[in-house]
C-alpha cells in the first residue's frame, strides 16, 4: 500500500490522557496497575487493573449525552477529540461524506449492559433504560462519533478480540489507499473494568492473580509471569493521505505503511504454539510496506504474559528476523498500564509513534528474568534508540494475528 | 407543586436540560431536540411520577409542555372517576 499519514494522536489511558501526559509516564517506566476501586472486586481471583479515574475532567461530553452512552463510547469521544485537536482539524470545515470512522473493540459496552440487565431482573421491563438499546453494542462508539461530528463517510467497526483496534487501523489504511476518503478517525476503545466483564476475563484463565503486588503483576516474557492485567481506555489517531497533510502544511507524526493479518485455526482460545501464522501476518505487513525485515528497528510486542502466547510470539519474530532479533529493541509497554483488550493495538501504535518522535524505546515493566533469552528486551526504563521503522503486533483469542508497520514522520 | 411545574422539573432532571429550555407552548422537538429514546424515557418517568398509564402515542416529540399537562390532567381526572 501507499504510505498513509498519521496526523493526530488521541490517547486515553490509565497512564494518562493526552499524548504528553501519556508519554511522560511511559518513559519513566511507572506502573499504573492498581487494585480495582470502582466496585468491590476483592472476591475475584484477579482484582487489579489499569483504571481511568478522572475521565470527566477531560470530557467535553454533555451530561445529557453521557447518560445515554457507555464508558467505552465516552472514552472514544475524548480520544477522537484529542486526535482532531492534535491534527488541527475541525470536522465542520470538512466534507462529511469524505470522513470515515474505523474503530475496534472486543466486548462492547458492558457497564451499561450489566447494569440494565440487573434492572431487568429486579424491576422488570420498565426498569430498563431505553438507552440500553443503543449504548451497549460494539458499534456504538462509531455511531456516537458520527453523530457528534456529523461524519457520514465509509466507516466500520471491527470486532476481533484483542486484535480489534490494530485491525481497524489496518483496514482504515487500506480504505485511504484506495482514495476513497479524505481522512479517517481510526483506533479503538475498551472499558472492561466492570463486574461482569472482569468475571469473564477471570474465567478465561489468563489474568495475573498477583493481587498483592499490582505494579509488578503484569510481567510479559518474564520467568515469573502468571498472566496479564486488564486495563481500560482508548487510542484513536487521525489518518490522512500524505499529500493532503503536506498541502495543508501540517505535521506528519508517522506513516502507516503496511498491514497483515492471518488466523491460526487450531484452538478456540490459544494460539498455535509454532507462531507460523503470526510470522506470516508479519511478513505480509512487511511486504505490504515494501520494508525488509532488516529495516525494522523496533518491535512492539503483544506480550500476554502467558507461556504459549509469549513463546509463540517469540517463535514468530525469530523466524522472520533471524539472528537480527538479537539487536532489534523489543518491548511491551502495556505492562505499565494494562492490556486494553480490543483497544490495545491502537494504543501500542500510538506508543510506538511517540517512541519514534522522542528516539526512546519505552520499556517492558517487570521483565527481570526472561523466560526466553536471545532478544534485545528493553526493561526498567526507556532507552535511547533512533527508530525509523517499527512493527506492532496484536493478537486475539482463537488465533487472530495482526501486524502493522509504521515509519517515522517527516 | 403545580402539575406543569412538576412536569418541567421531571423532564429537566431526567433529560439533563435546564428548566427554562422547556417552553410551555413549544414542542419538545423544537425546544430541546428530543429524540425517540428520550421520549420513551419521558413517558415511563411521567407514568411513575403521576401513577397513571400513558401511551407513547399520547405524549410525542411534537407535544408542548401545555399538551403534556393537558394529557396528564385528563388521565388523573379519569383515574379519579374510575
Amino acid at each position: 500500500m501507499e504510505k498513509i499519514a498519521v496526523s493526530g494522536i488521541g490517547a486515553v489511558t490509565p497512564s494518562g490522557i493526552g499524548k504528553r501526559q501519556f508519554w511522560a509516564n511511559l518513559k519513566s517506566g511507572r506502573s499504573f496497575i492498581k487494585e480495582i476501586t470502582r466496585f468491590d472486586a476483592s472476591k475475584y481471583p484477579s482484582h487489579i487493573a489499569g483504571q481511568i479515574d478522572d475521565l470527566e475532567k477531560y470530557s467535553h461530553v454533555s451530561e445529557r449525552l453521557l447518560k445515554k452512552i457507555d464508558a467505552f463510547s465516552h472514552m472514544a469521544l475524548i480520544a477522537a477529540e484529542l486526535a482532531l485537536q492534535d491534527a488541527g482539524i475541525e470536522i465542520k470545515n470538512e466534507d462529511p461524506n469524505l470522513v470515515g470512522i474505523f474503530l475496534g473493540n472486543a466486548i462492547g459496552g458492558w457497564l451499561y449492559a450489566e447494569t440494565e440487565l440487573r434492572n431487568l431482573y429486579l424491576e422488570g421491563r420498565e426498569g430498563v433504560s431505553p438507552y440500553m438499546a443503543s449504548a451497549w453494542f460494539p458499534a456504538a462508539p462509531q455511531g456516537q462519533l458520527s453523530i457528534y461530528y456529523g461524519i457520514k463517510g465509509f466507516s466500520k467497526t471491527v470486532v476481533a478480540d484483542r486484535a480489534s483496534s490494530l485491525m481497524a487501523l489496518g483496514y482504515a489504511g487500506k480504505v485511504l489507499d484506495k482514495n476513497k476518503l479524505n481522512m479517517i478517525l481510526a483506533g479503538g476503545m475498551e472499558a472492561p473494568v466492570t463486574p461482569y466483564a472482569l468475571l469473564c476475563c477471570n474465567t478465561y484463565g489468563a489474568l495475573s492473580e498477583n493481587n498483592a503486588y499490582p505494579q509488578s503483576a503484569y510481567r510479559p516474557f518474564d520467568k515469573k509471569r502468571d498472566g496479564f492485567v486488564i486495563g481500560e481506555g482508548a487510542g484513536i489517531v487521525l489518518l490522512e493521505p500524505v499529500a493532503r497533510v503536506k498541502k495543508r502544511g501540517a505535521n506528519i507524526l508517522a506513516y502507516l505503511s503496511g498491514y497483515g493479518t492471518s488466523c491460526d485455526g487450531v484452538d478456540r482460545i490459544n494460539p498455535a504454539a509454532d507462531g507460523k501464522e503470526l510470522a506470516r501476518a508479519i511478513k505480509m505487513a512487511l511486504a505490504d510496506a515494501r520494508v525488509s525485515p532488516d529495516e525494522i528497528d523496533y518491535i512492539s510486542l503483544d506480550g500476554l504474559a502467558v507461556e504459549i502466547w509469549d513463546n509463540s510470539e517469540i517463535a514468530a519474530i525469530k523466524s522472520v528476523f533471524g539472528s537480527r532479533i538479537r539487536q532489534i529493541p523489543v518491548s511491551c509497554p502495556k505492562s505499565m498500564f494494562g492490556n486494553l483488550l480490543g483497544a490495545s493495538g491502537a494504543v501500542d501504535m500510538i506508543t510506538a509513534i511517540l517512541a519514534m518522535e522522542h528516539n526512546l524505546v519505552p520499556p517492558t515493566l517487570n521483565l527481570e528474568e526472561p523466560a526466553t533469552n536471545g532478544l534485545n528486551y528493553i526493561t526498567g526504563k526507556a532507552r535511547e534508540f533512533n527508530i525509523k521503522k517499527a512493527l506492532i503486533i496484536s493478537r486475539g483469542r482463537g488465533g487472530i494475528n495482526s501486524a502493522i508497520v509504521i515509519e517515522k514522520g517527516a | 407543586m403545580e402539575t406543569k411545574e412538576r412536569i418541567k422539573d421531571i423532564l429537566s432532571k431526567l433529560l439533563k436540560v435546564k428548566p427554562e429550555e422547556l417552553k410551555d407552548d413549544v414542542s419538545l422537538e423544537s425546544s430541546i431536540g428530543v429524540d425517540s429514546t428520550e421520549m420513551v424515557e419521558t413517558v415511563i418517568a411521567l407514568e411513575k411520577a403521576f401513577n397513571t398509564k400513558l401511551s407513547p402515542k399520547e405524549i410525542i416529540k411534537s407535544s408542548t409542555i401545555n399538551d403534556i399537562e393537558a394529557v396528564i390532567k385528563s388521565k388523573l381526572s379519569a383515574d379519579e372517576h374510575n
